[in-house]
């Protein structure tokens, strides 16, 4: 009598089809073995917005009881498995504004196990993971995040990629051939995709995790209101006018308090203040008002409210003026504005070493013209391997072009 | 202050003499919960950074509402209320009329308060057109109605509205073994609806954020004129319409470009083009809408065929109607007119 | 138990021979309500032709919104009110369910709204008679419910229904329910008081932290997930709760300062004192039953009437105690709730629930009559009260509902 319970973190409409495959393919695979699964999206994640976190569930047992015992719940409260498709949410998830900012490994059992697509080294990782207060592993399969809409999907076999690393840490409900013989009966199961399965079986990388290790920081955190401390007639305060920086120079918005919206980003805009040119572009174009205007007229990407769409950097007319970069290369949320003013020759040379690292500054995210998937993965195939998949970048960087 | 025919007095907002001069007031953070790259949050903040303090905005069903102003996640400066799927007429209305009354009764401090209604395609252009054309009548009540237009019921994960554009992928209308395309019918022309339908209404303008200072002047111009008056704005969703975040602004400049989404105001019953679209009139010529179409994912099933189709239809808008992208009279050659006079 | 009936007060009043329809907008006049919003169907659009001639004439001063629609009609005094208006709406049948989505949001945003239903059968068929089924689809809701017999109750409930409805406390919607043509279209003597005692009686209007306007920046409704949504129901549920003290008080204000009204908000008790047969039913069936009553209490039978006038907040404690002493119970529903317990009418239901926990629970039958404005007959009455001394006899209740005045 056992139970498996599963969930998948990843970035909404991103990676939405990608989950759902995951989670069928969990369920379908531990079938072969005669168990009973259901596979779900977590309600209130709908309607996905892109990039911001969601999560589905997948949970297979012994017997239907068994199953039925685990689903009598909104949705569960401690899995097994915690599945991360895309490695900037080891950073912490925020799905709403009163869940606060949530470890990846919240769920995780004791001795469970944290699944993640990564390119990072295990202690980069666990500089971003927070700390657990119970030992757990955490297992790597060599990939960068797999990014597409809802109408085109990116065939990079993730998904099976996830299934066989899966076999090999619950192999009591999913052996290798039955999610082998499961992949084959999806309708977008192959051949070619099994031996994917079975390359992240042999190819996943495991490391136990002490208590001692990750991130310190303590998330923070929302009092949920009783009701009779709620606002009658569903009100809620406005946002504060915001305010003129240092001396009534500059202007600086007032923001929501309660939800940052950073744990959407899975890149953020790195700002050349020496070559700005003050044309406002990025800061009118902006759909999260994170420009703070400096008192000297340049622009500073607020960090907590920057969900990184990038659009900042497709208007800027100023050729690496911003850039963005993938958020696994960051550590905090400091103003970048301020880091230029104590030291503009030590910023130079920090935001060279951000913007010249193709690995970080390439970007997936998303349809830009048909057949441009099959390119990527072509493009992977010719060099040498599907590890690091190259992107394509906006029309406004062609340069960026690996 | 304005005074209108009815003696409602306006704020007069004069235009922004170029993004220099824009104000760096916002009235619309952050906090909302809208997707990366999401144009219509852009259009929410441009809206009311051109309405000023002294502004009320009331929002209808939608993305804009769901994503956009969820509990605690509120990105508001100013005053704003939810109003249902169809009534972004009747609460322009509502709102309007309730502060008139006050105000001319003596029971609220006189002033012009801007009143501005916003709906998606879905809550603007099928549920709620009927409570806008009533709206658009009483021109004693100054408000705006502002529609942005991202094509589908985007907030429900895309269904097909009376907005969403020719073939497009939609989950209500998925490319399939059998039938390419589900959907099949033509996207309404509100804007030249509402203008052509509602004498009473001064102003009737299109806009799209990619053009922020010129979005935002129409926005101003419209508050100013006052009376009922009606924006629609063209909104790319990434979410929707499937492409890379980082392409919303270029994806809203094409629409302009290929012609197929003509920026114009109709003032005083004067149509006036602008911006790009003003360059077409005059002769410019218009990048094909493949350019356009096969950026985005929803287009990826559509074939040389549909693609002709579709360039098709925006050829005949620009060269058989009587205003080009306004009004679909179609023009008759001399022969034909001459025959019609007998 | 201010019984005050200074006749000075009274012959302030000016006498008026009006309809149910106009007293109402006599009211309204008096409130001095900021907006009003019109949409045609029988039978309350006499109310709005009543205000339309008290604005055309200048005796009050509002705007008057001719909307496209039910549903407009109801959103366009809804937002109005948030901005602090004092605003007044209504419908009938299926206008009324035209309306249903807007009728559904104004309880959770605390909207004072006060309407008046024109009761009118539901389509299909259309029909133009009376039937409760329309105001009583929004019972669960959170909207306060009453209904009236006279002109007179139509005027001083208008007045009370302001009162009620925009106290901070409170703050719902409330809809005042007249049966179409034998209130909106018949004409009585009516009493309308001066302007002054209103003025006394009801406040102005504060939206106060509620208030939708630059100067008191909030975000009203933002979509809320299942985090929030039991919480805000909690909190519908216990302005409902206080709404039973203050309509308490707002009556005995009402007496204070008109000189009339009656002790007992909320339900009017007509020879039910030592009754062995109390009768109970909402609106202008009063009329009949009153009429058999004085027939039957002429031969000996000790028959007696409950005509309820709130329905929402149901007063179910003073219903119990006020039945305590009958032998049996005949409720007189003039709606249908097909497939309910026992069949039964709304009203029927909601009494055998308010008895379940009572030390004395008398025999109760349950009676539909009068449907879709088919007028209720002395003779339906008499059978009505028939069945009930059986009952009363035989100490039990049957498990029927029985149909009165159809063809079998």
């Amino acid at each position: 009598m056992s139970a498996l319970i599963c969930e998948v973190v990843y970035r909404g409409i991103f990676q939405k089809n990608l989950a759902a495959r995951i989670v069928r393919g969990i369920v379908l695979s531990a079938r072969k073995s005669e168990r009973w699964g259901i596979a779900f999206g977590r309600y209130g994640d709908s309607p996905q917005r892109n990039g911001i976190p969601a999560k589905d569930f997948a949970i297979v047992a012994d017997t239907k009881e068994e199953l039925e015992q685990n689903m009598a719940r909104y949705e569960p409260k401690h899995v097994d498995v915690t599945i991360c498709v895309d490695d900037t949410l080891s950073k912490g998830v925020e799905s709403w504004a009163w869940y606060g900012l949530q470890p990846i490994n919240r769920l995780t059992v004791p001795n469970g196990t944290v699944l993640m697509t990564s390119l990072q080294p295990f202690d980069a990782l666990l500089k971003d993971i927070h700390k657990k207060d119970a030992p757990y592993k955490l297992s790597l399969i060599r990939a960068k995040a797999s990014f597409s809409g809802l109408w085109v999907y990116k065939e990079d076999h993730t998904e099976v990629r996830i299934l066989g690393a899966l076999a090999k840490i619950a192999p009591s409900f999913l052996t290798l051939d039955a999610v082998a013989e499961a992949i084959k009966e999806m309708e977008w199961g192959s051949e070619l995709k099994v031996a994917s399965a079975r390359k992240a079986f042999d190819r996943m990388e495991t490391r136990e995790v002490k208590i001692t290790e990750g991130n310190p920081e303590v998330p923070y955190a929302f009092q949920m209101p009783k009701w009779w401390e709620m606002r009658e007639g569903v009100t809620i305060p406005a946002i504060p006018i915001g305010k003129p920086k240092e001396g009534g120079q500059g202007y600086v918005p007032e923001r929501n308090p309660y939800f940052k919206k950073f744990s959407t980003r899975t890149m953020r805009p790195v700002i050349d203040f020496d070559t700005c040119v003050k044309c406002n572009l990025c800061w009118i174009a902006c759909p999260d008002s994170v420009f703070d205007v400096m008192p000297d007229g340049t622009f500073d990407a607020n960090m907590e409210a920057c969900c990184g769409c990038g659009v900042c950097e497709a208007v800027c007319p100023v050729e690496d003026c911003i850039t963005m970069v993938n958020e696994s290369a960051f550590d905090d949320n400091a103003s970048q504005w301020e880091a230029w003013r104590k030291d503009k020759a030590g910023y130079k040379t920090w935001l060279g070493a951000k913007i010249g690292d193709k690995k970080t500054t390439v970007r997936s995210h998303g349809f830009r013209f048909r057949g441009q998937y099959d390119e990527e993965i072509k493009h992977d195939l010719d060099s040498g391997g599907v590890e690091i998949t190259a992107g394509i970048p906006g029309e406004n960087a062609d340069r960026k072009t690996v | 202050m304005a005074e209108t025919t009815f003696g409602n007095a306006t704020q007069v907002l004069e235009p922004f003499r170029g993004i220099k001069k824009v104000t760096l007031e916002e009235y619309f953070t952050s906090g909302h919960r809208t997707c990366q790259g999401c144009e219509s949050a852009l259009v929410m903040k441009l809206m009311v950074k051109a309405a000023g303090p002294r502004t009320i905005v009331l929002g209808s069903t939608g993305c804009m509402y769901v994503a956009n102003t969820t509990y605690y996640t509120t990105p508001w400066v100013v005053p704003w209320m939810h109003t249902q799927l169809g009534s972004s007429g009747s609460a322009a209305l509502g709102t309007a009329a309730g502060l008139k009354a006050l105000m001319r009764k003596g029971k609220m401090k006189a002033e012009p308060i801007n009143v501005i209604a916003f709906c998606g395609d879905g809550g603007g252009a099928d549920m709620g057109l009927g409570a806008i054309s009533a709206t658009l009548t009483h021109k004693e009540y100054n408000s705006l109605i502002l529609l942005y237009d991202n094509e589908s019921y985007a907030n429900t994960d895309i269904q097909l509205s009376g907005m969403t554009p020719y073939g497009a992928h939609t989950t209500f209308s998925p490319p399939g073994k059998v039938h390419r395309l589900i959907h099949k019918r033509w996207k309404k022309n509100v804007a030249g609806l509402m203008a052509a339908g509602h004498p009473e209404c001064r102003y009737v303008a299109t806009v799209c954020a990619s053009y922020a200072v010129e979005m935002m002047n129409k926005v101003r111009r419209a508050l100013t004129i006052g009376g009922p008056t009606f924006i629609h704005s063209l909104d790319p969703c990434p979410k929707g319409w499937d492409y890379d975040p980082m392409l919303s602004h270029e994806l809203g400049e094409l629409a302009i470009e290929t012609g197929i989404f003509p920026l114009y105001e109709v003032e005083d019953g004067v149509v006036k083009y602008y911006g790009k679209t003003k360059a077409i009139v005059e002769g410019r010529p218009r990048k094909p809408v493949r350019d356009y179409l096969l950026k985005q994912g929803r287009f990826a099933h559509f074939t040389e065929e549909d693609l002709a189709y579709f360039q098709e239809k925006v050829d005949q808008q620009w060269e058989q109607w009587e205003i080009p992208g306004v009004v679909p009279f179609r023009k008759l050659d001399a022969a034909q007119a001459a025959l019609n006079v007998k | 138990m201010a019984t005050v009936t200074t006749t000075k007060a009274a012959s302030e009043d000016k006498e008026l021979l009006i309809s149910g329809s106009e007293a109402v907008a006599e009211s309204l006049t008096l409130a001095d309500i900021d907006v009003v919003t019109a949409y045609p169907i029988r039978p309350y659009d006499t109310v709005m032709q009543a205000i339309a001639k008290k604005i055309a004439n200048g005796q009050l001063v509002a705007e008057y919104i001719v909307a496209e629609g039910e549903h407009s009609q109801f959103e366009i005094v809804k937002h109005a009110s948030t901005v602090g208006a004092r605003v007044f709406c209504g419908s009938s049948g299926v206008g009324w369910m035209y309306a249903m989505e807007c009728l559904v949001v104004t309880p959770p945003l605390r909207v004072p709204m006060v309407c008046l239903v024109g009761n009118r059968a539901l389509d299909d068929p259309g029909a133009f008679g009376v039937e409760h089924n329309d105001a009583l689809v929004v019972r669960d809701l959170g909207w306060m419910l009453c209904w009236i017999d006279t002109s007179q109750e139509a005027l001083d409930t208008t007045l009370i229904a302001y009162r009620v409805a925009e106290d901070r406390r409170i703050f719902l919607p409330l809809a005042i329910s007249a049966d179409g043509a034998f209130l909106t279209h018949s004409q009585a003597i009516t009493m309308v008081p001066p302007k002054e005692k209103v003025d006394r009686f009801l406040p102005r209007y504060d939206r106060g932290d509620l208030l939708l306007h630059p100067d008191n920046p909030i975000t009203v409704a933002p979509q809320a997930n299942e985090d929030w949504v039991i919480e805000i129901r909690r909190q519908n549920d216990e302005a409902m709760k206080r709404a039973v003290g203050v309509i308490e008080e707002a009556y005995a204000d009402f007496r204070r300062i008109f000189g009339r009204g009656p002790e007992n908000p909320w339900f009017e008790e007509y020879m039910a004192d030592d009754a062995e047969v109390i009768l109970i039913g909402m609106g202008t069936i009063s009329l009949p039953i009153k009429v058999a009553i004085r027939e039957m209490r002429a031969k000996g039978k000790k028959v007696g009437l409950i005509r309820l006038r709130w329905f929402r907040p149901f007063p179910f404690e003073r219903l119990v105690k006020a039945l305590s002493g009958a032998k049996a119970i005949g409720v007189i529903d003039r709606d249908y709730s097909f497939g309910s317990p026992f069949h039964s009418g709304v009203v029927a239901n909601e009494i055998r629930a308010s008895l379940y926990n009572a030390d004395k629970r008398p025999p109760l039958l349950s009676f539909i009559c009068g449907l879709g404005g088919r007028e209720v007959t002395l003779e339906d009455v008499n059978k009505a009260v028939d069945m009930c001394d059986a009952a009363a006899r035989s100490g039990k209740s049957d498990a029927k509902t029985h149909w009165l005045g159809v063809r079998e």
